[in-house]
């Protein structure tokens, strides 16, 4: 017997068109090896979609390629992810689960006294027992693990698998992946599977007590970064499982996506023209036909502005030449000559002010209101303006319009002004 | 001054041995403050000794005892004895408080002579105010009597980086001290602290612990080797995270092993403990006895891994992969970031306790070596960078710290982490903690860094002399006043406290009580 586990799929995160393509290919690839693998069950432990509402496109695919799945005879179990949770079952999770194309495995009783308990759901054709939970985003699911009857959990018998979303500190493997991290001690010891989601790198461990901690890593990207790793020769695909009455064995499928090319410039102690002269001279150098081309520029610049780094030139040669996508990353580029002098307060608003005033002698514009103590209180108008997050209900194409209409507004300036 | 109050009056003496006859029907006790009320201000005094004082010669005492015990006189009483016969208390300035704007000041003069004296009241004591990100280390203590109005509070960022020194014996209160302390460290992230726990204490595991506080989900981090509560850390130490440097001054291994051992090093960078592990010397061509072409001697190489394998449990399963018996130490992939998440946290201003208790000595110290390197050198970068002020102070919090810091250890081999901490750590915002039961194996350069010093009871005068020598107020007539603390007393020596202050540590159990968090029984929802 055998089932398959994938996860952070993010259905919906690209908007190029050309990477939506490689999005949808690879997720049907997947459920396609699914059946043609001839699996008992699949496992989806969270960000199937990168919103709880996608477009109506990704729906229509999604939806189809799960009904083939239905009608293959193989169940799918999930939980929410971060990405597509809904604390109202508002989510195209729960609409694929009406329609009975997916289950969703938690199933909970909170008591009186405080603690959750989990009901085990049961594959009716392998008798394996599934449960978990769902990850909410900054970590606060983890009030529910710290409230877990872990003890009922524990004492079932047979082959059990739980299901979560969340990454784990203890399988860590690089110091930069920050963020919400949950030790492996708050989920219940004893399951012979423990099918994770939310992490983007396959991963598998085991430990005294949980055996079989198995993140697949996202199929193709869900973050910006997971393109670079992709291009840095990470790979994607899905775990596949085989098991008895105990696991046999757990084995990385690869699932290939795209082909890639990275263009890598170090601008430390460099000036903006050398840096230009070296990207043109390595954009020479590729062949970008139907790839993802990746420019990262890094390192602090001796003069100039980080924006005489001149992207757009390369990215319109590399879009002319055939590329799939262009991401160019210049967020490590600094310049010392316009470096941001950090300034101290007694309060946010403090030092912002005292910020902006150390550095806003560094420009050199003719309007003069943009300089000065006047410039100063426009910039934090602006800050505060641009900080401004989406309203509970607003959509995307309101929302933007309005934080632009709001910042035009603050530099009195009309929108037909640049045209 | 209300006459009921008076409990002495000032008879004679000389500065710093003031003499006063004790009021009849008062107890006068060893430490008790008592107040002299003057011109603007006040005077803080301390009974250091007690005596009696007679106006009737000695030998004339003991041949009227002679006569009531010898001849069975019951009814022999003296004349008016409330006149003749009382306590003397040799009583020492502590502070000058001017009540106009509450400012405390080591005191240059005497009380008035034939002033009345009364003893100390939560009034008085008014200056002690609570500053901001301060550290509680209990009430004051006048003799045996507690004033719980009179809190003590230590400036955290200044007592924590110029290092704190718990002197004590066993059973006076040090864990209870320290428990007391990180629990006010947890209300803010003011101060980071790595808590090396040899005897896994701290956390409350089972029982009581600094897991109760109410910030502790947020502040507070457990690491243990085995099965973790739920909620806590693995600690989980890859191999990889070890460097040559941290066995300096904790491991006593000879210049060829040191040599063998950065060889190692450089041969095989992240990985070098596993391989060296894994090599075989005799089959590696170390035969010989010279260290031709860079190789070293089949013996050098063998006692350096039999010593690698002792101090770090290690072995090897039957397909090669080294791991340590105590699971601490990983070759795999395992705790590959746990040292940077520890530094980091850290570095947010947590405490993180690691629980050693599974690990031998020098195993423990080399955890701490390994993580203090790794923070101090990131406190030395912000210093470069100019971002050291927006750090919270961070201290190492090391038990039985004469392994590390004591004069045998810095001697005999070079110096480690923690003694450059001690040197040179406040620079950097970085401090130890030291707690000792022996203050006097520490080097006198070490002990004078040691800015605040919280003394528990002592009985040994070796110690004492330790500590009194060194303390940053003088102490010199206090040795008896030391040897007599009680369990849970204390004396705060600190160049951040106006004068040593005599203090009682409270129950933790009963801080708990009163400021722990109660289980959340509130109904959840689950989605």
């Amino acid at each position: 017997m055998k089932f398959a586990h994938l996860s952070d799929v993010h259905l919906g995160f690209q908007k190029h068109e050309s990477l939506q393509k490689i999005e949808r290919q690879v997720f049907e690839k997947i459920l396609d090896e699914c059946i043609s693998r001839k699996v008992d069950f699949v496992l989806i432990p969270g960000d199937l979609f990168h919103v709880n509402i996608p477009e109506m496109r990704v729906q229509k695919f999604a939806f189809a390629k799960f009904r083939a799945v239905h009608d293959a005879g193989i169940p799918i179990y999930v939980v929410y992810g971060s990405h597509d949770f809904s604390p109202v079952s508002n989510s195209v999770i729960d609409l694929l689960s009406e329609v009975g194309y997916i289950t969703k495995v938690t199933i909970p009783t909170s008591h009186e006294d405080g603690q959750i308990s989990l009901k085990c759901l049961i594959d009716p054709k392998t008798g394996v027992k599934i449960t978990g939970l769902s990850g909410l985003k900054v970590g606060k699911d983890r009030e529910w693990y710290e409230k877990l009857d872990r003890d009922s959990l524990e004492a079932e018998q047979g082959l059990k698998i739980f299901l979560f979303h969340g990454g784990i500190s203890d399988m860590k493997t690089d110091s930069g992946m920050d963020g919400d991290q949950m030790p492996l001690s708050l989920l219940p010891q004893g399951f012979s599977y423990y099918a994770g989601g939310h992490m983007h790198k396959f991963n598998h461990q085991s430990f005294d007590g949980y055996s079989n901690v198995v993140y697949p890593g996202t199929p193709f990207a869900g973050y910006h970064a997971d393109l670079e790793d992709n291009a840095n020769g990470q790979k994607r695909g899905f775990v596949l499982v085989e098991f008895e009455d105990i696991i046999k064995s757990v084995d990385f499928v690869e699932i290939e996506n795209t082909e890639y090319e990275v263009i890598e410039v170090d601008a430390n102690n460099r000036k903006a023209e050398s840096v230009n002269q070296e990207l043109l001279d390595k954009t020479r150098d590729i062949d970008p036909t139907d790839k993802v081309i990746i420019v990262k520029i890094a390192g602090e610049l001796t003069t100039g502005k980080t924006a005489d780094v001149d992207v757009s030139a390369i990215r319109d040669k590399l879009n002319d030449a055939g590329s799939l996508v262009v991401n160019i990353s210049k967020n490590q580029l600094r310049s010392k000559e316009y470096s941001i002098t950090e300034a101290k307060g007694d309060n946010k608003d403090e030092i912002e002010t005292n910020v902006f005033a150390e550095n806003i002698g560094q420009l050199r514009f003719e309007q003069q209101e943009l300089l000065g103590e006047q410039g100063v209180k426009l910039a934090k108008k602006l800050l505060q303006e641009l900080g401004q997050g989406q309203l509970v209900n607003e959509k995307k194409n309101e929302y933007i319009p309005r934080v632009r209409d709001s910042v035009l507004a603050i530099l009195g300036v009309n929108k037909d002004d640049s045209q | 001054m209300n006459e009921i109050s008076v409990v002495g009056q000032v008879v004679g003496g000389s500065f710093g041995d003031i003499v006063i006859r004790q009021k009849a029907g008062t107890d006068l006790e060893i430490g008790d403050l008592m107040v002299s009320e003057e011109n603007g201000s006040f005077l803080i005094l301390q009974v250091f000794s007690l005596e009696f004082g007679s106006q009737i010669q000695d030998k004339m005492q003991q041949m009227m005892s002679g006569v009531n015990l010898e001849q069975g006189v019951v009814d022999a009483h003296f004349y008016e004895p409330d006149f003749v016969n009382y306590v003397l208390a040799r009583i020492k300035p502590l502070a000058r408080v001017y009540k106009e704007n509450n400012e405390v000041k080591i005191p240059k003069s005497m009380p008035s002579f034939f002033n009345k004296l009364r003893l100390i009241t939560k009034d008085d004591l008014e200056f002690l105010q609570k500053e901001k990100d301060s550290v509680f280390v209990g009430y004051i203590r006048s003799g045996s009597k507690v004033i719980k109005e009179a809190e003590v509070w230590l400036p955290a960022e200044d007592v924590f980086s110029h290092h704190m020194l718990i002197p004590a014996t066993t059973g006076r209160g040090k864990s209870n001290l320290v428990k007391t302390i990180l629990w006010s460290v947890l209300d803010t992230n003011k101060v980071g602290a790595l808590v090396l726990d040899a005897h896994d204490e701290y956390f409350g595991r089972v029982g009581i612990g600094l897991k109760l506080h109410p910030r502790a989900k947020d502040n507070l981090m457990y690491y243990t080797p085995s099965s973790p509560p739920v909620g806590a850390n693995r600690l989980t130490i890859n191999l990889q995270s070890i460097r040559p440097e941290h066995f300096e001054g904790i491991v006593d291994f000879s210049d060829p092993q040191f040599q063998a051992i950065r060889m190692a090093y450089r041969q095989s960078r992240k990985n070098w403990i596993r391989d060296l592990m894994l090599t075989d010397a005799v089959d590696a061509g170390m035969e010989s006895s010279t260290q031709a072409r860079g190789e070293f001697a089949a013996a050098t190489m063998m006692v350096v891994q039999r010593k690698l394998r002792l101090l770090l449990s290690l072995e090897k399963d039957e397909e090669g992969v080294v791991f340590s018996r105590h699971e601490v130490f990983d070759s795999t992939t395992k705790g590959l970031t746990t040292v940077d998440d520890i530094v980091k946290d850290i570095e947010a201003g947590k405490v993180v306790v690691l629980d050693t208790s599974r690990l031998g000595d020098e195993a423990e110290l080399l955890v701490g070596n390994i993580i203090a390197a790794k923070l101090l050198q990131k406190y030395k970068d912000a210093k470069a960078s100019g971002e050291l002020q927006r750090k919270p102070v961070a201290t190492i919090v090391i038990e039985e710290a004469p392994r590390v810091i004591g004069v045998d250890v810095l001697t005999s081999r070079n110096d480690n982490i923690y003694s450059t901490i001690a040197k040179e750590g406040r620079k950097f915002k970085v401090g130890l903690t030291a707690i000792t039961q022996l203050s006097s194996v520490i080097p006198k350069t070490i002990l004078a860094n040691m800015n605040t010093k919280i003394i528990l009871g002592n009985e040994m005068k070796q110690e004492r002399e330790a500590i009194i020598a060194s303390a940053s107020q003088d102490l010199s007539e206090d040795d008896k006043n030391i040897a007599s603390l009680d369990k849970g007393e204390a004396i705060v020596t600190s160049i951040f406290v106006p004068f040593a202050m005599p203090i009682k540590i409270p129950l933790f159990e009963d801080i708990v009580k009163e400021k722990g968090v109660t289980p959340d029984n509130s109904k959840t929802k689950v989605f």
